[in-house]
């Protein structure tokens, strides 16, 4: 799979664990659902984890130094998706600890774990948006063969958005979707 | 690698209406098709038309060597073709595990490789047929096409209609199936990026003919032709 695809596949992951984390939180709401825990702690897991340890390093090491050096336009948008990157990181440790909470507590610590949610969902759509319809384009029209190659050779060593660099993400997704009430999941 | 399908100057359609044009790739044993296009352009018709279930009007059919177009429908699985259609069309009032056994062919698919595969479809066996969620029944069309050990496997839309959770793992699970070299495979797919990394070979259809017939690669490489092509399914 070459760089880009990667990049595309690892978002379309993270989408679709946070679709599901959104339909979940919201039939809770509801009252049309019970909270699983291990469900909730292994989605949080996730879009805490995969983000922190497959993603933004492919990112922040590897794509953005050399789309910085090609495009000032690359640059200014760069310093806003690093910020939010470290942005994101704060707000999936504050979910973390607002899950602990709600487990703890029991009903009385929805709503403010549901509110963590919301905002985390809309601020990482948000993002996501930013890189695949601004920075992607731009690295498309601006990057060259050689630098696609140089990507790729580097990418190449993680492929897999699901497995992680040891595998240990293909686990937790697959526990996921065996633990997500359907029709958004298999459970 | 041996050819295993051949079409020559295909043209098919339903009744008087022609929907296919001068149809023409070749598919050879154990490699994988991206059959892509917009809505309405002949993408089920194609498959529709190997399967026996259009009328074929004109041109040359062959699966391994043998005249396609002379063996009636429902003689088409017992040489080896295996067809996903997007209707499922699963067997409500058996059991997960009737639905599997009922069809099954000798050959490298068995009930316990498609268990490892599908460890949802164990854990359910004993269920009926309608008793499974969309993502189980999608899951249970597939691994019963597999059971039948095609040399040729059909899967039309595999993905559509389902929550991108469920998408993701199937197309997982399609991924092992076309890495295993079992069968050849032709994958009817909106989403090109998903499907692309996955197959060997693309084929473009729209308006009933063939636009792009090559590798993969190539068309994934290429953004303005796939955005000319498949609009937002490019992406």
């Amino acid at each position: 799979m070459k760089s880009i695809d990667i990049i595309h596949a690892e978002h379309r992951a993270l989408a679709a664990v946070l679709q599901a984390l959104r339909a979940v939180v919201a039939e809770i709401r509801a009252g049309q659902l019970q909270p699983d825990f291990q469900l909730l702690s292994a989605m949080v897991d996730y879009i805490t984890q995969l983000p922190e340890k497959v993603h933004h390093p492919k990112e922040d090491q590897l794509l953005f130094p050399l789309l910085r050096a090609r495009s000032a336009k690359a640059a200014e948008l760069i310093a806003r998706l690093q910020e939010q990157h470290l942005q994101g990181e704060r707000m999936t440790l504050a979910l973390m600890q607002s899950l602990i909470h709600y487990q703890s507590l029991g009903s009385a610590g929805f709503a403010a774990f549901d509110a963590l949610v919301q905002q985390y969902l809309d601020f990482n759509w948000t993002h996501l948006n930013l890189e695949e319809k601004e920075l992607l384009p731009i690295a498309r029209a601006v990057l060259s063969a050689h630098d696609w190659q140089e990507l790729d050779a580097a990418l190449s060593a993680n492929a897999d958005p699901f497995s992680g660099a040891k595998g240990e993400f293909e686990a937790l997704f697959r526990k996921i979707v065996q633990l997500t009430p359907a029709p958004y999941g298999l459970g | 690698m041996a050819e295993l399908l051949q079409l020559e100057g295909v043209w098919a359609g339903y009744g008087e209406a022609v929907v296919l044009e001068d149809i023409g790739f070749t598919l050879e044993a154990g490699s994988s098709l991206a059959l892509l296009g917009r809505n309405g352009m002949g993408k089920s018709t194609l498959l529709a038309t190997l399967m026996g279930a259009t009328r074929f009007k004109s041109g040359r059919m062959t699966f391994e060597g043998r005249a396609l177009s002379a063996v009636a429908p429902h003689a088409r699985a017992g040489l080896g073709l295996g067809w996903v259609p997007q209707e499922r069309d699963i067997f409500a009032s058996l059991t997960v595990e009737e639905n599997l056994s009922v069809v099954a062919r000798p050959g490298p698919w068995h009930l316990q490789r498609i268990y490892a595969m599908f460890p949802r479809l164990q854990e359910r066996r004993a269920n009926m047929g309608n008793q499974l969620s969309g993502g189980e029944q999608q899951m249970l069309a597939l691994a019963r096409a597999l059971m039948v050990n095609p040399k040729l496997l059909l899967l039309d839309e595999p993905l559509e209609g389902l929550a991108p959770l469920i998408v993701q793992e199937l197309l997982r699970i399609i991924g092992e199936m076309l890495s295993s070299g079992d069968m050849s495979v032709i994958l009817v797919e909106q989403h090109a990026q998903q499907v692309l990394p996955l197959t060997q070979q693309a084929l473009v259809l729209e308006r009933g003919r063939v636009v792009y017939c090559g590798a993969s690669e190539a068309l994934r490489a290429d953004r303005s032709q796939l955005d000319k092509w498949l609009g937002v399914g490019a992406h």
